[in-house]
């Protein structure tokens, strides 16, 4: 018989009863596999050693709180999207990952007074109290959708083009080991108007046992409209494999994301630009960081923030396709992304690849 | 019943397989997160970051959530443990497991020294080998750890044993029973 592997004999550091049968057999009579059992016992006691940890104590209850307070939806301003309902996936979720990324995620407080409709992106550091500081601001007056965003999924790109009014994006070359099969999505333009309310922006505040900084003269009644899209794109990845799989390497996000989306933009007759910065920036739970990092930047009205989770992601400043992009993830191929504005267009590329491999598809869109 | 009645139940019925999910994988989440970050605060952070992930995109009553949960645990710390802001942290602050507060002095700092030895190496090693040693350091089953990343259960000794040896190389001293 062929000595044992090293996962089997590793196997049987951790699991008495594996060492039985014709394995257990080998192992007994064989010096050689004996001398590296030990060894490879005595590499995982010394690793387990060193990854011990005192127990952390948890109050289950007021994490539960905690969490059940938080946000379910990041877009801000109330505007979370119908589609994100639990009866809308698993095929939506990944268009929701899609369009929302180039159309959405990012209107939200960005608005700067009379007119904001961004020609450049900038990551800023985000916490969760961040988060739900700006998911509060939701509850500050009427959000109405005059055209309800609808996502649609269709089999072909000329579909996806019809839709949306625009070609889909075409990737030059996938990466190694993403799917060929690919999936359009597109929605038409979509407008909602958010009216600020004073009166429910105190209940809303009080109801949180908060205090709110004065809101700026004319603001009650001050409505912001927003416009998204229209926005098109494609998915790479077999979307129609059964769920729930206890194979969980299946619910995966496709691979491959690619999407564009005409620039969103926020208008408004009412509020001034400086007093919308200031009111929303003055907000209980706002970070410090947040604040310095959207202060530091000169002319927020044409640069579109992409909320980046403080110590959980990371983000750098890239170049693609000759303009200001911001490229996410890392190069572990967990996952990665790449933003970036051109031609009044907000593109996105992300997926489960490698960031040099998103920076390289994004660079070859066309 | 109205669509908006019935969107409410829904929701209210959701929101309550939330609560019993978390209930019931809270600790062990943390745990994991833990196991990985070896700050308890830090830990609970990434285990309710994980948490609202899973909330807002997957159903309370899906079969997968645990194993999701844990594999989003395991991959959230260490990215953690890899962020730019962590490597700049040069302490390496760990409370000591009982037991070892009766060692020499040098003892403990050469312990201390492999314990964040470990870690850098830990974050710089291939996603998957390290998430099957954090998991079953945490106390997963060979089946929760497979389940949790994918993987064939016949897989789990072969990555468990490349991340340690792996890992033993970067450690020199301390680390004899």
């Amino acid at each position: 018989m062929a000595h044992l592997t090293d996962g089997t004999l590793r196997r049987m550091v951790d699991d008495p009863d594996a060492k039985a049968g014709a394995d257990a057999a080998h192992l007994a009579g064989c010096a050689e596999c004996q001398a590296r059992f030990q060894g490879i016992s005595d590499d995982a006691h010394s690793i387990a050693t060193l990854l011990s940890v005192p127990e952390a104590k948890v109050d289950v209850a007021r994490a539960f709180d905690r969490v059940a307070h938080a946000p379910r939806s990041l877009p801000a301003f109330g505007l979370r999207l119908p589609l994100l309902r639990p009866a809308a996936r698993p095929l939506t979720l990944a268009f929701v990952a899609a369009v929302a990324a180039a159309a959405l995620v990012v209107v939200a407080f960005a608005a700067n007074g009379f007119f904001f409709q961004p020609s450049t992106v900038r990551a800023v550091p985000i916490t969760l109290s961040d988060v739900q500081a700006l998911a509060q601001l939701s509850q500050y007056g009427t959000l109405k959708w005059t055209k309800e965003p609808q996502l649609q999924v269709t089999p072909t790109a000329g579909e996806a083009a019809t839709v949306s009014g625009m070609q889909p994006p075409t990737v030059a070359k996938l990466p190694a080991g993403v799917s060929t099969t690919v999936t359009y999505g597109a929605m038409p333009q979509a407008v909602a108007t958010f009216t600020f309310s004073a009166d429910k922006a105190a209940a809303a505040a009080a109801a949180q046992g908060k205090t709110l900084p004065k809101m700026p003269a004319g603001m009650d009644g001050a409505t912001l409209t927003v416009t998204i899209g229209p926005a098109v794109g494609e998915v790479y990845g077999d979307l129609n494999r059964p769920q729930p799989s206890p194979d969980v390497t299946q619910m995966n996000l496709p691979r491959l994301i690619v999407a564009r989306s005409v620039s969103p933009t926020v208008t408004s007759t009412q509020v001034s630009a400086a007093d919308l910065e200031s009111y929303i920036l003055a907000q209980p739970g706002i970070s410090a960081e947040l604040k310095k990092t959207i202060q530091a930047i000169g002319d927020p009205s044409t640069t579109l923030f992409i909320p980046v989770p403080v110590e959980y992601g990371t983000s750098k400043a890239v170049t693609v396709q000759g303009v200001d992009g911001v490229a996410l993830g890392d190069n572990t191929g967990v996952g990665s992304a790449v933003v970036w504005v051109k031609g009044g267009h907000v593109w996105v590329v992300a997926g489960s690849i490698k960031q040099t491999e998103a920076i390289d598809i994004a660079n070859n869109l066309k | 019943m109205n669509l908006g009645a019935r969107q409410m139940s829904v929701t209210a019925s959701e929101d309550q397989g939330f609560e019993a999910l978390f209930t019931a994988e809270y600790a062990r989440v943390v745990g994991i997160a833990n196991r990985v970050l070896a700050d308890p605060h830090e830990a609970e952070d990434v285990a309710q970051e994980v948490f609202i992930d899973y909330h807002r995109l997957h159903s309370a009553r899906a079969e997968y959530g645990p194993a999701w949960l844990h594999r989003a645990a395991a991959h959230a710390s260490l990215n953690r443990l890899r962020g730019a802001r962590r490597r700049q942290k040069r302490e390496f602050a760990q409370a000591l497991e009982e037991g070892e507060r009766a060692m020499d002095p040098q003892k403990q700092a050469e312990l201390n020294e492999d314990r964040r030895r470990l870690r850098e190496a830990l974050a710089r090693m291939a996603p998957k080998p390290a998430a099957v040693l954090v998991l079953r350091a945490s106390g997963l089953s060979y089946a929760e750890v497979a389940q949790a990343l994918g993987v064939g259960i016949g897989q789990i000794g072969t990555l468990l044993r490349r991340a340690e040896a792996t890992l033993r190389k970067e450690v020199t001293h301390g680390t004899s029973n």
